[in-house]
């Protein structure tokens, strides 16, 4: 078990540095100039030299390199180039507002899949079946930030029910959580529904009947158990992704969460703060997989370490 | 063992189908038959792609001409013009030819990226299926890598730096992130080609690694990437427009959907319209391609859909038969069974009627496909659909089975009469230890508490002889033996101690040593019981001094039944002597080992007649011309066929 954890961890290493090495250099290898960017156009060479030196892009790429590996044990991700504010911090932050919403999404998503995939799933080609079948192929079909702008254009501006952007009440979760719980859903619902009707049709599901096992038990306790254990993949995979910064509908409702740091930082060239977020991001996603395996370890006696 | 007595499932001829090869928009459209929904999508898509390639023919405007006199022009519903069917953009710009180019990008990008994508994971699954080695872990590691992360954060970056966004480019970004999905299947299916008799063979005379490569390896392999493919259409579609739509997609003033949405977004005040529009045009292309790569995937793998248990009470009044005969625990009345698909109705079991004598052990004979199994089914009424009893009934403690309500065979099922499968390791809830699908069970039958529960599910395991009870409690189904877990399931099933059990091929998925002792120990409960039991086998070799009375099916019906001495010392029934002929081959050693020539009649044919006739060595003309109906020789001993009637009278 402890040699499993530790040759995980080692591997979820390997993988965080190498997503963390190659956005360095991409950043960095594509043309364009963060120091012209920052300045108002028409600005001096003297004066985006001076720039340059400030934020250290005049350096060769290697040694660039290296002092942003140096920081990396102790924690230190550099200086933002907007601002003063340690890359650090600011992350800090954004994590766990995004963790917030992440989580509020994830939660609605699982409970309302579960519930209408097995619900589809014990009664196949029913009323309540297809029209679940209807509802997946369509929002499977729909673009998450087409569907947040038409949310904020119903809500917030038709109706003024719900605020539009930024973090302030539980208000502000529903129009995003929303969003996100019905572009995460389909997936999951179309997995519950195949994994309980496979489980479903299992000789030990039979066997179960012939015993005279009510179908509460049964559908409750024993297919529940054997279906539900591909499904933790999944579940984790989109976990990994809300939480690690679901980068647009965080910007599309201007929420303060790591995604949305990312994507400025992206547009506005700030080598550091792109860095930074793409660690955090990768961290979160990487340890959630993590939790995810061993989590499936523990529920299925089949698999031993 | 059986020789050719197993012969193929009688539903999986129903749905046997010619296999079609990968040719072309017209075989893919009648590959859609009876999938109405498929064949929709392929009919949107297509409309799309047309409407994309002749845009310049359909566009009513150039999609980037101005025309600042009519900004925000609304759409011809509210207020607009024909002119501008859709409305105008802020810049005047028609919205209806900027939708029809925004598709034209859509699709080339998307389209673009598939082909770069399938293509290259294509190679690199072949190369590193087919030469393995540090190859295959090189570029696998690297798949992980790129799997570990969302890549559209990557497209973004690398996008969000680029001066100048052309169509080739995103291609090349959009392609990179996409391999690794194709080459993982084509790279499992190469391996699993690889080992494959027929090319060893291939190597074996001589052939080239390039040729068993290409000639043999490369032809089995590529079927699942158009399918892949076409999943991942509809995730470009909107990762473009999604890219466009953050200001990194083609560079404007390109028409786009993603960037019609963000001018909308803009003016969603005055113009709410315009971010509508996009949204519908993504939705129904995307759409339309996941209907068209549902309608594929059915077709690479085209599972019978699996059946679900659902049992509707038969409500046709009759009246309960003479049930006189107090030894009788059971009688089976002109059972019908059917299975009803789309294609074909199945008769699994036609008009089937018997009686059970109190502590006897029935014996129902017959191959795979002769409707044993699903005989037993009906009677403890577990049919999965589209398996129903049609019509007869299954009297049984006073009550017809076929007609009770859910509610009261719940409490029947298990309780009264038990049921156990052929295959024991399936039957057991992988996931659960024996020792908590014993106690649920027992608590489901008697109210007993917990510490009693234990201890009656250790007495249950000692009545199967099994040593060490403690063990198996706690083991899970996996840690067990075929045999020990065969006789945790008859601890199971006689913890309630039913009236009846059912068995279906207890034995057959285990070794002879262990069906020979399981046997004996099945006899051995029911002489102390005094449980009736059924026992449904291929194998009337195991019958010899074990079963009281021997029941033979052939397709659906029954050939002939008796007494076990009688059945076996004296057969009259042609198929009866055919099976008991079977053992003695088989016993000497001398002769054929096949037994019965020819297959069992298509089960979806409804010729008159004689089923056996078309294998039956003695057939006359009336065989084929009408059912023989079953004759009652002697108490007992029924036989029905055409033959045996002509003695009798003879």
């Amino acid at each position: 078990m402890s040699s499993y954890v530790l040759q995980r961890t080692l591997q979820m290493l390997v993988v965080i540095f190498g997503v963390v090495t190659v956005t360095f250099f991409a950043v960095r290898l594509v043309p364009g100039d963060p120091a012209r960017l920052m300045e108002p156009p028409g600005t001096s060479e003297e004066v985006l030299k001076q720039t340059r030196e400030r934020l250290g892009t005049d350096k060769p790429l290697s040694e660039q390199y290296w002092s942003f590996l140096k920081g990396l044990p102790q924690g230190d991700l550099g200086t933002s180039f907007r601002g003063s504010q340690p890359v650090a911090d600011r992350v800090l932050t954004g994590l766990p507002n995004t963790f917030a919403l992440g989580l509020v999404s994830m939660f609605f998503t699982t409970v309302l899949s579960f519930g209408i995939g097995i619900l589809a799933a014990l009664k196949p080609n029913s009323l309540f079946d297809r029209i679940s079948l209807i509802f997946v192929a369509i929002a499977q079909s729909t673009p998450s930030f087409w569907l947040g702008v038409i949310l904020v254009l119903v809500f917030s501006i038709r109706l003024r029910w719900l605020p539009a952007i930024d973090m302030t009440s539980w208000k502000s979760f529903v129009l995003p959580s929303l969003t996100l719980t019905i572009s995460l859903m389909p997936l999951l619902i179309r997995a519950v529904r195949q994994s309980f009707m496979e489980t479903m049709g299992e000789g030990f599901v039979r066997a179960a009947r012939a015993r005279g096992l009510s179908e509460e038990r049964i559908v409750g306790v024993h297919v529940m158990k054997v279906a539900a254990i591909p499904l933790i993949t999944l579940v984790g995979l989109q976990a990994g992704y809300v939480l690690g910064g679901a980068v647009v509908i965080e910007s599309i409702f201007n929420w303060p969460g790591i995604g949305n740091m990312a994507l400025l930082s992206i547009q506005q060239r700030d080598f550091p703060m792109v860095q930074g977020t793409v660690l955090a991001i990768a961290v979160v996603f990487t340890f959630i997989n993590f939790l995810v395996d061993l989590t499936y370890n523990a529920l299925d006696p089949r698999i031993k370490f | 063992m059986a020789d050719r007595i197993e012969l193929p499932v009688s539903a999986a001829v129903a749905v046997k189908r010619p296999t079609r090869r990968f040719a072309g928009l017209g075989s893919l459209w009648h590959s859609f038959d009876g999938k109405p929904v498929a064949r929709a999508g392929l009919f949107v898509f297509l409309a799309i792609v047309l409407a994309a390639i002749f845009a310049p023919v359909i566009a009513p405007h150039d999609p980037l001409k101005q025309s600042l006199g009519n900004n925000f022009k609304p759409p011809v519903w509210n207020a607009g013009s024909w002119e501008y069917p859709l409305g105008a953009d802020p810049l005047g710009r028609d919205l209806l030819s900027r939708l029809i180019y925004g598709a034209q990008n859509s699709l080339l990008v998307s389209a673009g990226a598939v082909i770069f994508g399938g293509v290259l994971g294509f190679l690199i699954g072949i190369i590193s299926g087919y030469f393995g080695g540090w190859t295959d872990t090189v570029l696998m590691r690297i798949g992980d890598v790129q799997l570990a992360f969302p890549f559209v954060l990557f497209a973004i970056a690398i996008l969000a730096v680029s001066t100048e966004r052309t169509v080739g480019r995103l291609i090349l970004v959009l392609g990179i992130s996409s391999w690794i999905i194709y080459a993982r299947v084509v790279r499992s299916r190469v391996l699993s080609e690889r080992q494959k008799d027929y090319a060893w063979a291939a190597r074996a005379l001589g052939a080239s690694r390039w040729r068993v490569l290409f000639r043999y390896i490369v032809p089995n392999v590529w079927q699942p990437v158009p399918l892949i493919g076409m999943l991942n259409l509809g995730f470009f579609v909107i990762v473009e427009s999604l890219l466009s739509f953050l200001a990194m997609g083609l560079s404007p003033p390109a028409p786009s959907w993603g960037a019609m949405l963000t001018d909308g977004r803009q003016y969603m005040l005055i113009a709410p319209w315009m971010a509508i529009f996009p949204g519908v045009a993504i939705i129904l292309t995307v759409l339309s391609i996941n209907l068209v790569a549902d309608g594929l995937a059915e077709r690479f793998d085209p599972k019978l859909a699996t059946g679900h248990f659902l049992r509707v009470p038969l409500t046709k009044k009759v009246t309960l038969g003479d049930w006189k005969n107090d030894q009788v625990i059971l009688q089976v009345r002109n059972l019908t069974t059917v299975f009803e698909t789309r294609a074909a109705t199945i008769r699994a079991v036609t008009d089937v009627s018997f009686d059970l004598k109190k502590g006897d052990m029935f014996a129902i004979v017959g191959e795979s496909g002769s409707g044993k199994s699903t005989l037993g089914l009906s009677i403890i009424q577990l049919l999965d659909s589209p398996g129903r009893v049609l019509d007869g009934e299954v009297l049984f403690g006073e009550r017809d089975l076929t007609r009770v309500s859910n509610k009261e065979m719940g409490t029947i099922r298990g309780a009264k009469v038990g049921m156990i499968f052929q295959d024991p390791s399936a039957s057991l809830n992988p996931v659960l230890t024996v020792g908590q699908q014993m106690t649920e069970t027992i608590r489901r039958h008697r109210s007993l508490p917990p510490a009693e529960t234990m201890e009656a599910a250790r007495k249950a395991l000692a009545t199967v002889h099994i040593a060490d009870p403690d063990r198996v409690l706690r083991a899970y189904p996996f840690q067990l033996s075929g045999g020990m877990a065969q006789r945790v399931m008859i601890a199971l099933a006689m913890s309630s101690n039913p009236d009846l059990l059912i068995l279906d091929e207890p034995t057959s998925a285990l070794d002879v040593t262990t069906q020979a002792q399981l046997l004996d120990e099945l006899d051995a409960l029911r002489a102390e019981r005094q449980t009736s039991m059924i026992f449904i086998t291929h194998d009337i070799a195991l019958l010899g001094d074990f079963a009281d009375v021997i029941m033979v099916m052939y397709a659906g019906r029954v050939c002939e039944v008796g007494p076990r001495d009688r059945m076996i010392a004296a057969p009259l029934h042609p198929y009866t002597k055919a099976l008991l002929g079977a053992i003695e081959r088989r016993g000497t050693g001398g002769g054929r080992l096949t037994s019965i020539p020819g297959d069992p009649p298509d089960p979806t044919s409804v010729a008159p007649g004689c089923p056996f006739a078309d294998r039956c060595p003695h057939v006359m003309a009336s065989c084929r011309e009408t059912m023989p109906p079953l004759v009652t020789l002697e108490p007992s001993h029924r036989v029905a066929c055409h033959l045996v009637g002509m003695e009798v009278v003879a």
